[in-house]
This record gives structure tokens, C-alpha cells and sequence, in this order.
């Protein structure tokens, strides 16, 4: 039998959520902490670093102006440049699991995507029509090319007035601006019927990220011969991507989340993975056993 | 290979606190910024501390220490209380008190005002004023030439003159804002503090400003062939450099025609003030 336990596929699934948590956790109580000790309210045995301290994207703005005269950005530290490569590394090898695992306002946004899920049910996350979702798209590359030009001009971190991340993890501070307040709520109203409209939409660190699908070292295959066509991995990615039609997911809006594999939504084993993908795969697979998964 | 979603988040977290531990052991992860302004790189002043990056997170005493002052100067001359109050905390109380449409008391105060303290070069930006409080500390301290103290003191605030009922004399249409002397209408933003060589150069340098009684507003009229804070790359070109002079003086790069040069040296770690001098000397003497 080649369909696995679904109790246990949902035990795998749970890791990520779990990571997910971890890290808005940290980030929410280092942040906090950075506020508060800015206010003479010192919290003992907590690290606190800003937001922009712990945010890559800082760093990847800052390295234009790093390469060329040895500064950072405005508000950037040393420790979001260190953030940045590590990112850029990990998204070399396996593709954007900053977004998929790590982003604390990713997370933020598949939590307000449950309540979407629980309000619309199967319509949640396919209001868009698929053309016009398509398009919208490559907005984030607009954005990240505005943000990157502005930055290297100004010297300072334009985007922080519109950064929905910003104002979320710093809403009672008063350095928001009316623009990342908008922001904010627009995401969390679309997040009632979109998964991850700011990832899909107009993050211009998740466009940097994308890059890396098309050319990253493991990446999602399926194994078209064990494939049962079910489509459940199409119906588990948050970023609506057709998986039970690619043979290999080299979709730029690809988030690494592993959702779709088999070990997680995809009931039949070895059939959608992340692998090394140069060369080490075969398209020879033994067809399932079982190919009803849905009757399991 | 096959990657799992256990090991997948192994290979995470895992790269997370390799890489942030290996960086804090390396000296690389600093998540707070040293609270000492980048030194001047060229010029009598080169090696000193530059008083254009004083940034809004350093406190007084950061600032003090910095620049080799006591810090009670500072605090006398804006009415701080604390030593270990963030001098970006000026925008929110000055923000409040009423200032006139134009004008600013900020960061950039600040830096003019230790720029006019210990001599060293700062352009400020256009609209940015200090308090009388400040101009009286730089009076009895300050080691700028007087008539840059008396140039920021010409358009000083007083919270005492903003309290009392404005004066029926349009010439003292703003009753915060002094006009001391009869240079004050023009040039009326503070003038620069550039490097001693540029001190000459100074008038030519200020941005023809009209102080207008109906507003109180401070209005800014670029001038052909005079560089200010505002100037962009574009006008540089309009007035009738090319490419090639402007490299002359930026070090071989330029920025975009829409870029404010002012923005685009900060970015670039170049000083304005030193940079302003270069571009100024480019075009004929008047």
C-alpha cells in the first residue's frame, strides 16, 4: 500500500506551522522588547533588535550602497545584511522557505486565511479570476524594482511607509504612517478571500525570492506516472500553483512550503517531493497500487 | 536526494542559528547601530566626525559624546530634560508646539546646530530652524563664524514670541520666526556651514527664499548656478553642465536626473556640504 496514513501526513504538516510560530514568536517578542527599551522600559534576559534589524530585506536594499561605499541603509544593521545572504543562500538551494517557513506576516496571513477558509469554504482562494491573478502577479517585481530605486537614491528605507510587516509588528508605536495603515488593513480584508495577497501581489522580497524557482537546486518534482490526478496538491498550495500539471514546479510564486508533497497533501507516496533536481530523478516510477486515493 | 518536511524545518532552524551564531562569533551580527557618525573623508576636517550623520536614534549623550561636548549644552539649547532622551523626540515636541508651515525643528536641528557649536561643516535642509534657546548657547559657545550663528539666529523660533498676539507688520508676519536683521528675508533658510574654503562662497550657496506675510509660509525658488539642498542633477545639467564636469566633482559617478544631490550624496556616503563646494566651484563666479 502506497498511500499513506493520513493522520501521520498531517503530524508532518504541523512542523511547519510550528516553525512558523516559532519565528513570529521570537520576532514579535525581540521587536517588542526593542520598543519598549527605546522607551526606558528595558525587558531583562530579552534580545532586542528593531524589526529592521531582523528583516532581510533591509539588507538586500543596503547591498548596492554596501558594495559601493561600504554603508548601509538608514535604520539597517550588519545583522540584517548577515539575514539577507543567509536567505539568499538557502533560497539557492531550496527556494523561497524564508517565505514558506520563516516570514512572521506569511504567517499572519495564513492565520487570517483560516477564518477566509472557514467563511467561504472551497470558493476561498479562487475568487480571482485567473487571468487577472496571473497579470497581478508580477506586480511584486514593480514593486521591488520602485523600492530598490528608490532606496539606492534616497538613502533611506522608502518602503517602510507602506510595509503592511512594518505597521504590524509596530501599529502602537507611533512611527507608522497613515500609508502602512492602509496597507495593513487592505491585507488583512484580502486575506479573508486571498492566501498570502501580499506574497502574491506586492512583496518585493518574495519577488527576490521567486527568482530563485528557476534555477534552485532541490525543487518540487511529481512523478507523472504515480500520479492519481487527484489534484489535491493543486488544492493544498497557497499560492495556487498547478502542480498535478508540471513535472517540475519551477513557478516563480513557488514558497517552498511543501504542502503539496507527499508528505503532506498528495496521498500517494514518492509521487511529489522535493529532490536535487539535476539529474537524480526518474520518470520510470512504479505506478501506485492504489489508484483511488480518495476512497482511503 | 529527498528533502522531508521534518527535515526540511531541521534545515531551517538549523541555518538559522548556525548562521546567526557563526555571524555573532564572527563580530558580524550587530542588531544596534555604533552611535558614532561616519568621520569626514576629505578636507581640513577629514577624520572628524561628520555632523550630517547624526541620525534620530542617538540621544543626547550620544551625541555629546561624539562630538566632544557637554552634553548639558545640548539640553539647555532645546529644552531637553534627559540626557538619555533620543534626539528624534525634537520632531514630536516642536511638531506640536505650532511651528509655521515650512519650517522644521528636528534631527537636522540637531546637526546644524553642532555643526555651528564645534565648527565643523553641515548644510541643513531647507526649512530647518533652531529654537532662541539654541541661540543663545551657540552665542556664548559656538565656534562658527558669527554670522552663521546670527544667520540661524535671524530665523530662530521663540515659543515666547509664538505665545504672544502677531504683530500687524507684515516684515514680522510670523511672530516665532525672528528677523533680526535685514539679511533675514533672503537668504532666510539658516545658512550652510560649509568648510572653511567655502566659507566665502556662502551667500551664493543660499536658496532665494521669500518669507510671505499672508502665510507665514516659507516659499523656495531655485536659483540658476546655485546649489542647495534641493538641487537635483537635472538642474545641474539645465544650467549648463554636462555629464562628464559634474564627474568631476562627484568622483566619477552621477546619480539620476530626478535625484536631489543632497539625497544622492547621503546615499552615496559623500558629504553635501564638501560635495555642494565642488559643484559650486564649476560654475563662473557672479
Amino acid at each position: 500500500m502506497r498511500v499513506k496514513n493520513l493522520k501521520l501526513k498531517k503530524g508532518a504538516g504541523n512542523i511547519r506551522h510550528i516553525v512558523q510560530a516559532a519565528f513570529f514568536v521570537i520576532v514579535a517578542i525581540t521587536t517588542t522588547a526593542s520598543i519598549l527599551n527605546e522607551k526606558g522600559l528595558a525587558i531583562p534576559f530579552i534580545l532586542d533588535a528593531s524589526l529592521h534589524a531582523v528583516c532581510p530585506f533591509g539588507g538586500v536594499v543596503s547591498f548596492w550602497q554596501l558594495l559601493n561605499f561600504g554603508t548601509l541603509v538608514k535604520k539597517v544593521h550588519e545583522s540584517s545584511v548577515v539575514l539577507a545572504v543567509l536567505g539568499l543562500l538557502l533560497a539557492l538551494l531550496f527556494g523561497p522557505v524564508i517565505c514558506g517557513w520563516v516570514c512572521p506576516f506569511g504567517t499572519f496571513q495564513e492565520w487570517m486565511g483560516k477564518l477566509g477558509r472557514k467563511l467561504f469554504g472551497k470558493k476561498y482562494n479562487n475568487f480571482v479570476p485567473r487571468r487577472l491573478d496571473k497579470a497581478l502577479r508580477y506586480l511584486r517585481y514593480l514593486v521591488l524594482i520602485w523600492v530598490s530605486y528608490m532606496t539606492i537614491i534616497s538613502g533611506k528605507l522608502i518602503f517602510q511607509d507602506y510595509d503592511p510587516y512594518f505597521t504590524l509588528f509596530n501599529f502602537w508605536t507611533g512611527e507608522v504612517a497613515i500609508t502602512g495603515y492602509i496597507a495593513l488593513a487592505l491585507v488583512i480584508v484580502l486575506s479573508l478571500f486571498v492566501e498570502r495577497p501580499f506574497c502574491k501581489y506586492a512583496c518585493p522580497y518574495g519577488a527576490v525570492q521567486g527568482i530563485f524557482n528557476l534555477f534552485r537546486i532541490f525543487g518540487i518534482r511529481r512523478n507523472a506516472p504515480s500520479c492519481i490526478s487527484c489534484k489535491k496538491c493543486d488544492k493544498a498550495c497557497p499560492m495556487n500553483i498547478e502542480v498535478s500539471t508540471s513535472k517540475v514546479v519551477r513557478d516563480h510564486q513557488c514558497i517552498s512550503c511543501l504542502e503539496c508533497t507527499s508528505d503532506a497533501a498528495c496521498p500517494v507516496s514518492a509521487t511529489v517531493e522535493m529532490l536535487a533536481l539535476p539529474g537524480s530523478v526518474k520518470d520510470n516510477f512504479v505506478k501506485p497500487a492504489v489508484k483511488n486515493a480518495d476512497k482511503e | 536526494m529527498k528533502l522531508t518536511i521534518k527535515s526540511m524545518g531541521i534545515i531551517v532552524v538549523g541555518a538559522f542559528v548556525v548562521g546567526i551564531a557563526g555571524a555573532a562569533v564572527l563580530g558580524f551580527w550587530k542588531t544596534t547601530s555604533s552611535k558614532q557618525p561616519v568621520a569626514i573623508k576629505e578636507g581640513e576636517f577629514a577624520g572628524l566626525p561628520n555632523p550630517s550623520d547624526i541620525r534620530g536614534s542617538y540621544t543626547w549623550a550620544d551625541v555629546a559624546k561624539a562630538f566632544n561636548f557637554d552634553v548639558k549644552l545640548a539640553l539647555d539649547a532645546f529644552g531637553a530634560t534627559s540626557e538619555t532622551e533620543k534626539v528624534n523626540t525634537l520632531e514630536t515636541i516642536y511638531g506640536e508646539a505650532g511651528l509655521p508651515e515650512g519650517v522644521e525643528i528636528g534631527t537636522d536641528s540637531v546637526r546644524l546646530f553642532v555643526s555651528l557649536l564645534t565648527g565643523l561643516p553641515h548644510t541643513p535642509e531647507e526649512g530647518t530652524i533652531l529654537p532662541s534657546s539654541a541661540i543663545a548657547v551657540l552665542r556664548e559657545n559656538g565656534k562658527a563664524e558669527t554670522s552663521l550663528i546670527e544667520a540661524a539666529a535671524a530665523k530662530a523660533y521663540d515659543p515666547a514670541a509664538a505665545a504672544s498676539p502677531a504683530p500687524a507688520s507684515p516684515a514680522a508676519a510670523s511672530p516665532a520666526l525672528k528677523s533680526e536683521s535685514p539679511a533675514s528675508a533672503s537668504p532666510a533658510s539658516p545658512a550652510p556651514t560649509p568648510a572653511p574654503a567655502a566659507l566665502s562662497s556662502t551667500t551664493t550657496i543660499a536658496t532665494t527664499t521669500t518669507v510671505k506675510a499672508e502665510s507665514a509660509a516659507v516659499e523656495h525658488v531655485a536659483t540658476p548656478g546655485t546649489i542647495t539642498g534641493k538641487t537635483t542633477f537635472k538642474e545641474l545639467k539645465d544650467w549648463g553642465l554636462d555629464e562628464e564636469k559634474i564627474k568631476t566633482a562627484t568622483g566619477g559617478k552621477i546619480g539620476p536626473d530626478s535625484s536631489v544631490i543632497k539625497d544622492w550624496a547621503a546615499a552615496n556616503g559623500l558629504t553635501f556640504s564638501e560635495l555642494k563646494v565642488k559643484l559650486q566651484e564649476l560654475f563662473p563666479a557672479p
